[in-house]
Parts: structure tokens; C-alpha cells; sequence
């Protein structure tokens, strides 16, 4: 009976496979965005814990000063790629604002490339689109959510997110939950409320939403906290982990007195509900904008001597969080490059503003600068070695803000002194810097990837991609690309040889072991 | 088609009274502000700039413009934002005419800062343009206190103190002397421009000798210097690059102890030694 009934469910999938070939996909969607395979990166961070890291060990630190370019792709545009590309069925989606473009992973020539409406919200970068279902899933700069065909970037439906003539917009890649397409908005320029909203990936209705604050206008309270990048998602706590934004309005913290949650915080989601678990305010009462959505990574391993289920943050303010995702109590504190705006830590393992650090009419010098000791671009964590890699700026800066300034948006002015790049690398249970290897005045844009075979994949400040031993911080191989770099690298198996993608300018490299011709005619008749 | 040669030759034709109107305007401005007190009240820049006059609706798209592009680093009414400076507070701006320094920089972009490069058509970057100008008489003319960081912000310190600082525990007579490289330094630099000097020379140039594998020991003003490549420019204004590995190399960077002051400055002993640079005059 049970076979019966299995083969029925098999002639059903093939019948509706061959009427909607969109659904094919669908088979395998959760499977997909759960346990990727090798041969995809079906999400911004590849898979849902925001490590970054990649079980490939073809490319090792023995081989990797071989390694050659495969091909490039030429976006065309002045708009820097900021976008993760993601990796389905041997196709590759990334973006600029108002660009989309599906491009052969095989050999970097386009399908197709999508282009917006013109729309004249910010157009300060984007970081990709997601898929689930065979549906691509995009957040225009307009702050609209659509969904496309990814054979043809046909738009299925558009759905408004937030009115971005009120001052918000977007650049994130929505972060894909069972059927629940996760999402949230920039804007620090006017006084609005931060959410995160879970969007119907079939319907494009809205499913619930999660207010970071309290709406515009509740008196003695601060607006903001944006939750402008892409969260990660437990599935056996069945959490989603997301960082949000800082308070509005930005450098004049006396209109809005108090911890202002929930900014500058990390928060646990039920994405069935939307409903708080627990949060967690690396920036209490920030005046700085310093906003902790940088990437909340989920580790499970020991912390002294006993198994935890870990949420790492290397956040924007210059400290790195150890905490218990269960329940968001605090492991480590401690901070991982030069910070001054602090009497110390609370009991809750929160750091401690100090007053005097707030910006003045006639100036304060903050450590680190407003672009943060670290910013949005992905660390990654080293499961062997337990490093958790960050490409840190130790920075200096003045801050200012005056009755003038008033209370509405920016409120202040802020001028970076100095800033240099430092990639680091974070013992987690100590918070020791175990190695750092410098990456030039300014700072780098490059996220960071690591491989088992032992790689760290980064680039500097001067627009080489480097890769280093990940043991040491040496490095092994380099390439100068010509132009800034502003993307996260990722790395997939295709055709049974591994790729590293990483982007500068507007610029797509694909980067592999050389192979002999036959070798690569073999591999791929194989398939 | 040439849209920049055609923007401008009907903007010309059809305002060409408004643009006199406006120089007559500037022009009082300037000559009133000798004799009242409303210089304090445009900021610490001096007289209302000259700038070409532009239609309403170019002015407009040009707003469109800017909040697509430049919003986000210099604010959406350009008056600062997240990394970007205070455009109407700019030097560049007021000394910009009709586009000739603002155009150059949107084009080619101020890379080693940050400003990426904009490829926009000739009429659209005479609309950011003109909506910067703007921006700036709007901001310029307005009575009160402005916002931003103006110069009478900046005089909360002792000159004395900040000359102990100066000659003690700031170390700064090591390199510096009043008399010598910082005679007359509040002069060429005033209020924020002045402090940011102080505290970081963004554009002191490093010295580097190369030492050649030949054992030749070359000399000059630090190029470039990256993890894999070091270069310079001789005193002949030749560019020579090795790779870091060839060589050895040392450079010479004075900026570098303003570096090391960071974490040892407290902010009262930044706003001292402010009041004292601003004496040498």
C-alpha cells in the first residue's frame, strides 16, 4: 500500500513537473536552501548560518598559487557589484541597483539581464537576489519586492515594501525561510520605523511584520533601527537572526533617551510568527551609527569546555559578541580593535556609552569611525581552526551635533580622521586576535570565505584579491583587479572542479585550477 | 547629440536677466557683508559665492538626481551625510562657477577617498549641479545659526594649554615649530579644515629609499605600496616600481606619529591644541 501510494506521489510530481516546469525546483527547495549542495550557493551566505565557509578542498594552500582565471564577466556599469552572486542549476544571479543578471556559471556569457524602471530612491548599492521554488526574489532600490521567472527575468508580481518617497529604500537579498520571503529596509535620513517583514513567496501578500521600534510620532522614543541585510535562520530552533539598525535621529541621542530598543540590536524571530524571542543590543543608545546588522553567524561547538549553540557578531561599534542563540545570553564580550566610546561592559554583557563620547558642538574624537570597525561586508568562521575572520578598520573620527543640528535625520556631522584595513583573525573563546595581516590605508570591501583545505579568501584596500593560509594569515596567492573590491567572495564545485567567484569594480573574475583541455572534455561529458 | 552645448545655449538665451539679477544680488551681498554682522550668520566661509543661474526645473531634476546618487554619502539636502563631506560648506563648490570643478569631480570620482566616478550625460551633471549650487545659497543665506560645523563651533580650548600640549605631552615640537612649518598655518586653514590638518595631514607625502638588489640604494617621494609592490618617484620625476620581495625598502612617513596621538589625545587636549593653532596666524 505504502508503494502504491509512494508511486502516486511520483506519477503526480512527474505529470505536474512537465505542466509547470517552474516546479521542478520545488522538489528540492527547502533541501536546497538547508543543506546546499556543492555545486550551488543558492543564498547570500550560501547556506543559513552566515559562516561563509565552504567544505571544498580541491583548491589547497599547496595549489593555490596556480590558481588561473577561468573568465570574467563586464557588467558595463559604473555601479560597483556589492552583491553575492548566488549559484542554481549551473546559472548565476547577482546585481547592481536596478540590474539583475542571469550569467552561465560555465563559461561567464549572460542569459538574460533585467533592468528596473527608473526610480529615484538612493541607489547606493545592492546585494543580490534570492530563489526559492524556482522564483527569483529581488528588493529594488524603490523598496519593491519582486518576484521573477529566472529563466527570462519576467517579473511575476511587485509588491511595495515601504514608500520610499518617505525616505527608505533597499539593497538586501531577502532571506528565504519555508515560504516566508524575509525582508527590510535602509534609511537613516528621516525618522521612520525599522521592521522586518515575512512576504507569502507564492502570493507576495504580507505574512506578518516585526516592528523594531515604535511607531513615528510615540513621544520620548527613537525611530530607526532598519534591518537592512540579510539574517540567518536555525532550523532546528526554527529561529531567524537578524541585526538591526541604528536609531534615528542618528548623532542627536537627546531626543530619544534610553537603551532605544530595539536598535542596534541583534534579535531571534519565530518566522512562522514574527513574534520576539529574545534580543540582544550590542549598541545601546547609539549615537554613532553604528548599526549591528552585520552578519549574526551561528556556530555550534564547544565554548569552554561545553557545547553551545553560538551567534557571533563582529559588530559595526568595534566589539565582537559570543552569544547563546537559545537564548541570547552573552558569552564574550570583548572588543577587536581600537574603541573609545565606552566606561565598559553591563552585566548583560553590553558595552557602556559613555556620555562624554556623544557627539558635541565642538567635537569628539571617536574610535572607531562611522563606517565601524567593521561594516556589512561577510566574515567568515573556520570550524577547523575556530577562527572567526573579520576585515576589520581600526578607525579615529570627529563627531559633532549642536541644537542647530535639530532632531530629524542625520542630526550632526561626522568626519573620519584615518582608517586602515586589517583582516583578523578572532579566537572565539578568548576573543584573542590570533593572527592579522594589514590591508592597506582606507579599508577593504572584500568580505572574507573560508575553505576546509585551510584558504582565506579576502581582498585589500588596494583592490588585490588575496588568498591566505587560514592557519597564519599568509599570504599565498594574489591578483591586482584594477579597481575597488565591494563584494564577498564564494566558491562552488562545477563540473567537478571547484570556482572561486569574487568581484571588483563592476567586474565578475571566476578563478580555477588550471586544467588540461581533455581534462575539462572529460569532466564534463561525464555529467 | 552634445546635451551639455544645448543646455547651456538656451539657459543663456532665456536667463540671461536672472543671471545678471543674481550676480547684482551676490554682489550686495558681498559688499553689505563688511559692514553688518551677517557674515556669522552664512557660516565661516565668507561672502555668498557667484554662481551661474539655473531654471527652476533644471534645479529640480537635479535634486532627483542627487538623492539617487549622492544622497547617501553627502545628505539628501547635500549638507552631509554617512562618509561624505558638507557640500555647501565646500570650498570647491563656492569657487565652482558653472560646473567646471563639481563636474570634473563627478566624472572622475575622488577614488583614494572614497567618491566613486559617475558616468552621467553632460545635462545631467549640469542639473546636480546647479542643484548644489542650490543647496549651497540656500544654505549660505540663510539667518541664524546654521547647521554643520562652523569655525566659531571650534573655540572651546586654551591657547596656552594647547601650547603646553604642543611642546609636552603631544610631543609636537619633536617634528613641528610655530615659527617654522606652522607659521601662518591658521591662515591657509580655518575651523574644521584646520583641526582635521591637525589632527591627520591627509595629504603629507611619504619618503621611501629602495635598496636594489644590486645594492644601489634609490631615493624619493613614496608612490605606491601595496603587500607586493613598492614605488617611487625620484627627484626627476621618474616613476620606479619593484616588487617587495626584490628589495628592501624603508619608508619615511611623518604622518604616522599623528597616527600614534590618536589614542593618547583626550578631546579637551584636541580643542587646546586647536585654539593654540589658531594664533599662528
Amino acid at each position: 500500500m505504502k508503494f502504491l501510494k509512494n508511486a502516486f506521489l511520483l506519477v503526480m510530481v512527474a505529470i505536474t513537473a512537465s505542466a509547470f516546469p517552474n516546479i521542478v525546483l520545488a522538489q528540492d527547495a527547502d533541501a536546497l536552501l538547508l543543506h546546499p549542495p556543492v555545486d550551488s550557493w543558492p543564498g547570500y551566505h550560501g547556506d543559513y548560518s552566515g559562516k561563509r565557509h565552504s567544505t571544498l578542498k580541491e583548491i589547497t594552500p599547496q595549489n593555490v598559487q596556480n590558481l588561473t582565471l577561468s573568465w570574467v564577466f563586464q557588467t558595463g556599469q559604473t555601479a560597483e557589484l556589492k552583491a553575492s552572486p548566488i549559484l542554481v542549476d549551473g546559472i548565476l544571479y547577482f546585481t547592481v541597483p536596478d540590474n539583475i543578471w542571469a550569467v552561465d556559471a560555465r563559461s561567464g556569457h549572460r542569459i538574460w539581464h533585467y533592468t528596473a524602471p527608473p526610480n529615484k530612491a538612493l541607489h547606493i548599492g545592492h546585494r543580490g537576489v534570492s530563489v526559492y521554488k524556482g522564483w527569483l526574489y529581488y528588493m529594488s532600490s524603490d523598496a519593491h519586492l519582486l518576484s521573477l521567472d529566472p529563466k527570462n527575468g519576467k517579473v511575476r508580481w511587485d509588491v511595495v515594501v515601504a514608500d520610499y518617497t518617505k525616505g527608505q529604500w533597499a539593497t538586501m537579498a531577502p532571506l528565504i525561510v519555508g515560504n516566508h520571503v524575509l525582508v527590510g529596509v535602509s534609511g537613516d535620513f528621516d525618522n521612520l520605523q525599522g521592521f522586518v517583514r515575512s512576504i507569502d513567496a507564492e502570493t507576495g501578500a504580507t505574512q506578518w511584520q516585526w516592528d523594531a521600534t515604535p511607531p513615528v510620532g510615540t513621544p520620548k522614543t527613537t525611530t530607526g533601527g532598519n534591518a537592512w541585510m540579510t539574517g540567518t535562520y536555525d532550523p532546528n530552533l526554527n529561529l531567524v537572526y537578524w541585526g538591526t539598525g541604528n536609531p534615528t535621529p542618528v548623532l542627536n541621542g537627546k531626543a530619544r533617551p534610553g537603551d532605544n530598543l530595539y536598535t542596534c540590536s541583534i534579535v531571534a524571530l519565530n518566522p512562522e510568527t514574527g513574534k520576539l524571542v529574545w534580543a540582544f543590543q550590542p549598541s545601546p543608545h547609539d549615537t554613532h551609527d553604528w548599526d549591528a546588522v552585520e552578519i549574526p553567524v551561528l556556530v555550534d561547538g564547544d565554548f569552554h569546555g561545553r557545547p553551545r549553540k553560538m551567534l557571533m557578531q563582529a559588530s559595526r561599534n568595534g566589539y565582537f559578541f559570543v552569544l547563546d542563540r537559545t537564548d541570547g545570553k552573552s558569552l564574550l564580550t570583548t572588543t577587536f580593535g581600537p574603541v573609545n566610546w565606552t566606561l565598559g561592559i553591563d552585566k548583560q554583557g553590553r558595552p557602556i556609552p559613555n556620555p562624554a563620547k556623544e557627539p558635541a558642538p565642538d567635537g569628539r574624537l571617536i574610535a572607531p569611525d562611522e563606517g565601524g570597525l567593521t561594516n556589512y561586508r561577510s566574515p567568515s568562521f573556520d570550524p577547523k581552526t575556530g577562527l572567526f575572520i573579520v576585515s576589520a578598520a581600526p578607525s579615529y573620527s570627529l563627531y559633532f551635533s549642536k541644537p542647530a543640528d535639530g532632531t530629524y535625520g542625520w542630526s550632526g556631522a561626522d568626519y573620519s580622521l584615518w582608517s586602515k584595513g586589517v583582516l583578523e583573525a578572532i579566537d572565539y573563546q578568548t576573543g584573542k586576535i590570533r593572527w592579522s595581516h594589514e590591508l592597506g590605508e582606507g579599508r577593504s570591501g572584500a568580505g572574507v570565505l573560508t575553505t576546509d583545505s585551510g584558504l582565506t579568501f579576502t581582498g585589500d584596500a588596494f583592490g588585490n584579491f588575496l588568498a591566505l593560509d587560514t592557519s597564519n594569515g599568509k599570504t599565498l596567492w594574489h591578483a591586482g583587479s584594477g579597481a575597488h573590491i565591494q563584494s564577498p567572495p564564494i566558491t562552488y564545485e562545477l563540473d567537478g572542479q571547484q570556482v572561486v567567484l569574487t568581484s571588483s569594480g563592476s567586474v565578475m573574475f571566476a578563478w580555477t585550477l588550471p586544467r588540461s583541455a581533455g581534462h575539462r572534455q572529460s569532466a564534463s561529458s561525464a555529467k | 547629440m552634445n546635451r551639455l552645448c544645448c543646455a547651456f545655449s538656451w539657459k543663456h538665451v532665456l536667463q540671461f536677466t536672472s543671471l545678471f539679477a543674481i550676480a547684482a544680488f551676490a554682489y550686495a551681498q558681498n559688499s553689505g557683508a563688511g559692514q553688518t554682522q551677517s557674515r556669522s550668520t552664512v557660516g565661516s566661509q565668507g561672502s555668498l559665492p557667484v554662481h551661474e543661474s539655473y531654471a527652476p526645473a533644471v534645479i529640480e531634476s537635479g535634486g532627483s538626481l542627487f538623492q539617487q546618487n549622492c544622497g547617501f554619502c553627502h545628505g539628501k539636502d547635500a549638507g552631509g551625510g554617512e562618509s561624505g563631506p558638507d557640500l555647501t560648506r565646500s570650498r570647491l563648490v563656492s569657487s565652482d562657477m558653472k560646473g567646471e570643478n563639481i563636474g570634473a569631480i563627478i566624472r572622475s570620482g575622488r577614488l583614494e577617498k572614497g567618491m566613486p566616478r559617475f558616468n552621467l550625460p553632460d545635462a545631467e551633471v549640469t542639473s546636480l549641479v546647479a542643484f548644489i549650487h542650490s543647496q549651497q545659497d540656500k544654505a549660505m543665506s540663510q539667518t541664524g545659526t546654521r547647521k554643520g560645523v562652523d569655525e566659531s563651533d571650534l573655540q572651546t580650548g586654551d591657547a596656552e594649554a594647547g601650547k603646553q600640549y604642543f611642546n609636552g605631552a603631544g610631543t609636537c615640537a619633536k617634528c613641528h615649530s610655530p615659527t617654522g612649518d606652522l607659521a601662518g598655518i591658521a591662515a591657509r586653514y580655518q575651523g574644521l579644515k584646520l583641526e582635521q590638518q591637525m589632527l591627520y595631514p591627509r595629504d603629507a607625502k611619504s619618503k621611501v629609499a629602495v635598496t636594489a638588489p644590486s645594492g644601489k640604494v634609490l631615493t624619493g617621494q613614496l608612490a605606491y605600496l601595496d603587500e607586493f609592490t613598492v614605488a617611487l618617484v625620484d627627484s626627476t620625476g621618474t616613476y620606479r616600481s619593484w616588487p617587495t620581495v626584490n628589495v628592501k625598502y624603508k619608508v619615511d612617513a611623518p604622518a604616522n606619529a599623528h597616527i600614534e596621538l590618536f589614542s593618547k589625545y583626550s578631546d579637551a587636549d584636541i580643542h587646546n591644541l586647536m585654539a593654540y593653532m589658531q594664533t599662528l596666524r
